[in-house]
């Protein structure tokens, strides 16, 4: 039973991998950008949402604020910080020459981006976790010996919710088809006059929203946020959409589940630190023999940098 | 008569069901100015592929000085004499005109020369031939710039003198005079006569017959993959199936001279 | 020299080898964000072979190198499988691990770190960084940096003007690894302990800040990068959170108005022309 148990604490892990590893996918998948941010933007709702809740709206403006309204506006935040990186960073990618290193400006720069957010948010609140809290801290569900919090369930649903919309937005909207579009020859878009530069942005605000809502379940999840909360789950994320696929939705939910699973397993199996070595080593023997992944294209990503 | 510098026994290639090179055998003669033309799509830079080993032949060998090329690296090839230029300019962005030719030095021979510290050195062997070569073909103006910011028709010069720095015998150029304007043509028309004459045997892939004409004295003619025609170049204006070729079956009399 | 200046001008000497290790790389065109688990090699290397094998610091430090070449020799095989997005993410992968390792192993002192018995001061640490600068200009200078830097532009067109890709980029993930490898080692002996936690996905991004900031298409680029972010925080005598925020606004801004790098070879030219009006050469 305590295997079953683990299995579900996995996938209820997975869960919040899956919305950081679709907008890491979006954005190679759409972009041809490896986006650093993503994971700061992550750590900025769940950190403004703790900020909100805990002190109020800055400068006195109100007294602290419930946890639902403050993680809402951490969620709008993140979405602004996202369009901020879009302007500074994006815009940039545009100038191609053929050229190794301009290929790299756009990660160059999100990477400029990444300390920028992470070090504002130490330099406000300090490097230590902080406590968040909700109605239903401590609700669990129990059913034939497993425990199943309450929170895990409400983070899965809503983290397989937004997935699936998103991806019959992608499918079945103007919208959808002309990022689709984009995505798969971005001349050829510009050609059929689907406006790219209106586009590109749209792609950062999806980035942003997947990204703040993660955040925001993580806090509601673990009851506890961190300005360096992103990290771990950033790169836990990174893993995941390589192990999916660079480019393909399903795959990064599947690969996010498939990250928290062994994330989980294999500190039951091996000890906490054994995930390092599980997670990644996995992720690189997948990166050398199977580099499209489990539902990947293959021409995503090859781009010379 | 001679052996040829290059032949091609019944080279064929297709790609995935479409077949782009049939039973296409010729000769180039060593010393010669050989044209490769026919319409776009002929399959030439196919050829030119090929015969510089970018993909083997999947029927056919390619024997340079009658040595079989099949399994031979394409990077070996510019070291047995052949060297190359590409249909669109394919110089180092980055590096300098003097680099770029310098560059072509690279399948000489000797491990210990590639240890020399050439860029820091004053003044070097490899340096001066480089630069010698670019004062000859009135380069000298450029050798320091980054070749990203140069004219069109001075990118097509330093490539094919970036190939020349190989010291090869055997030149292939792809469409070495498409884009350059009348003078320039005749420019490089002088430039590949000297080139000629100091035994260097070219085989040209070119749409300016004009230019072709005034260049060289055996032509292959191909459409379809498959070679039409191959023989003298004053011949090919008279062959029927170059005609139709390029003119189509119901091509009329007097026409002939367009081809 | 103050104590304080000497260890600023250590850790600017050792990120300085770090940083062309990484450039090595990068002049062949390969991204590598997996820089810190080669300089960790490189470092518990050479705290397994002086603290627990009794080597001397010199020899140590040879083959501490030697290690985190032959590392980088064997990972490039299985790293030039990949291109692009996939590389900069094997490397990374490849970091992860290294450092996921260490973590798990009792022999390596897995989160304690390890303690080193001996040390070496800031001149032996800027003595060996003058000779890698050297090294890597004379490097670059030579046909085969030529062919590397061919390589980056094109290799189809390097590989038909005799250039040996693979060899040519295999030599420098080998050559990267080892002066990585080296950075670790001298930072071992510096600080006199190793510890995990340094080495890790930031570090990697750093130093591949640094040389592409600096710039890759000279052997300047990484030297003016590395000296830019190490002593630019240090002069401005801020807040360690201040460092790294004004560090972010400089790269995003670097990118905006300079994104080729600060040094890139048109601003070499036109040095050069300026100091040597008469001198021609490239």
């Amino acid at each position: 039973m305590l295997i079953v148990q683990q299995i579900l604490n996995g996938i209820m892990l997975g869960g919040i991998y899956v919305g950081v590893a679709v907008a890491f996918t979006l954005t190679i998948g759409i972009l041809n950008f490896l986006n650093f941010t993503i994971p700061v933007l992550f750590m900025l709702s769940g950190m403004i949402g703790w900020s909100l809740s805990f002190y109020g709206l800055p400068f006195g403006l109100s007294e602290p604020l419930g946890w639902l309204p403050s993680l809402g506006i951490g969620i709008i935040c993140a979405i602004l910080a996202s369009l901020v990186v879009e302007r500074f960073t994006y815009r940039y990618f545009k100038a191609k020459h053929g050229d190794a290193t301009e290929h790299a400006i756009p990660l160059v720069s999100s990477l400029g981006f990444l300390l920028i957010f992470e070090y504002m948010v130490l330099i406000a609140h300090g490097s230590d976790p902080r406590g968040f809290h909700t109605p239903f801290g401590d609700l669990d569900l129990r059913f034939a010996g497993l425990v199943i919090s309450i929170p895990q369930i409400l983070s899965l649903v809503v983290s397989l919710a937004i997935v699936a919309g998103l991806s019959m937005l992608l499918r079945r909207t103007q919208l959808g088809r002309a990022l689709r579009a984009t995505a798969e020859n971005p001349d050829a878009a510009v050609l059929m006059g689907i406006e790219v530069n209106r586009i590109v942005p749209v792609v950062f605000v999806l980035t942003g929203l997947l990204c703040g809502l993660a955040g925001a379940l993580f806090a509601v999840n673990y009851g506890e946020v961190s300005p360096y909360m992103g990290d771990q789950v950033g790169t836990k994320a990174i893993a995941g959409m390589v192990i999916g696929g660079l480019g393909s939705v399903w795959g990064a939910i599947a690969g996010g589940l498939i990250v928290g699973l062994t994330e989980t397993l294999s500190i039951h199996f091996f000890g906490a630190t054994s995930a390092q070595i599980t997670v990644w080593g996995l992720l690189l023997v997948l990166l050398l023999f199977r580099p499209k992944g489990l539902f990947g294209h293959n021409a995503i990503g090859k781009g010379k940098f | 008569m001679p052996e040829p510098i290059l032949r091609l026994e019944a080279v064929g290639k297709h790609f995935g069901g479409v077949v782009v090179l049939e039973d296409v055998s010729f000769d180039v003669r060593a010393g010669s100015r050989h044209a490769l033309i026919g319409p776009n799509g002929a399959g030439k830079t196919t050829l030119f592929n090929v015969i510089s080993g970018v993909f083997p032949p999947d029927e056919g060998r390619v024997l340079l000085d009658g040595l079989d090329l099949a399994g031979v690296p394409s990077r070996r090839r510019i070291g047995m004499g052949m060297a190359r230029s590409f249909q669109n300019i394919r110089l180092m962005p980055h590096l300098s005109v003097v680099e770029n030719v310098m560059l072509g030095q690279h399948a000489r021979p000797g491990l210990l020369r590639k240890l020399k510290p050439v860029g820091l050195l004053p003044k070097s062997r490899e340096r001066d031939e480089a630069l010698e070569v670019l004062d000859r073909f009135g380069l000298d103006a450029y050798r320091g710039q980054v070749v990203a910011n140069l004219p069109y028709g001075i990118r097509k010069k330093i490539e094919v003198v970036r190939a020349l720095m190989a010291e090869p015998r055997l030149l292939l150029l792809d469409e070495p005079a498409a884009g350059l304007n009348s003078t320039e043509t005749a420019a490089l028309r002088d430039f590949l006569m000297e080139v000629s004459a100091r035994g260097v045997t070219l085989l040209v892939v070119e749409h300016d017959m004009p230019f072709v004409n005034s260049l060289c004295e055996h032509v292959t003619v191909m459409n379809f993959g498959r070679r039409i025609y191959d023989g003298p170049a004053a011949g090919a204006r008279e062959d029927e199936a170059v005609l139709d070729a390029y003119l189509g079956t119901h091509h009329k009399k007097g026409a002939s001279d367009a081809a | 020299m103050s104590g304080y200046m000497a260890g600023v001008l250590a850790i600017l000497g050792i990120n300085v080898i770090f940083a062309y290790g990484i450039y090595l790389t990068a002049a062949a065109g390969q991204l590598n964000l997996g820089g810190a688990g080669f300089q960790a090699i490189g470092a518990y290397a050479a705290a397994i072979l002086s603290v627990e094998l009794g080597f001397g610091i010199v020899s140590t430090i040879v083959l501490a190198t030697l290690a985190g070449a032959l590392i980088g020799f064997l990972i490039a095989f299985p790293i030039l499988r990949t291109r692009g997005v996939y590389m900069v993410l094997a490397t990374f992968a490849f970091a992860e691990v290294v450092v996921g390792i260490i973590l798990n192993s009792d022999t390596l002192g897995g989160a304690m770190g390890m303690i080193m018995f001996d040390y070496i001061e800031t001149p032996a640490v800027l003595w060996t960084a003058a000779g890698v600068v050297a090294f890597v200009f004379y490097l670059m200078s030579t046909p085969i940096g030529l062919a590397m830097r061919a390589v980056h532009d094109d290799e189809p067109v390097a590989d038909l003007m005799g250039v040996n890709n693979r060899a040519i980029q295999v030599a420098a993930f080998a050559s990267g690894g080892a002066l990585a490898g080296l950075s670790g080692a001298l930072y071992a002996f510096y600080f006199g302990f190793v510890e995990v936690q340094y080495f890790n996905a930031f570090l990697s991004i750093f130093v591949l800040l640094y040389v592409l900031i600096g710039g890759t298409q000279t052997a300047w680029g990484p030297l003016i990068g590395a000296a830019f972010f190490t002593l630019i925080p240090e002069a401005l005598r801020i807040g360690e959170d201040w460092r790294f925020l004004i560090f972010g606004v400089l790269i995003v801004l670097m990118m905006i108005v300079r994104p080729e790098g600060i040094v890139t070879r048109d601003a070499i030219d036109r040095i050069v022309a300026r100091l040597m009006p008469g001198d021609r050469r490239a």
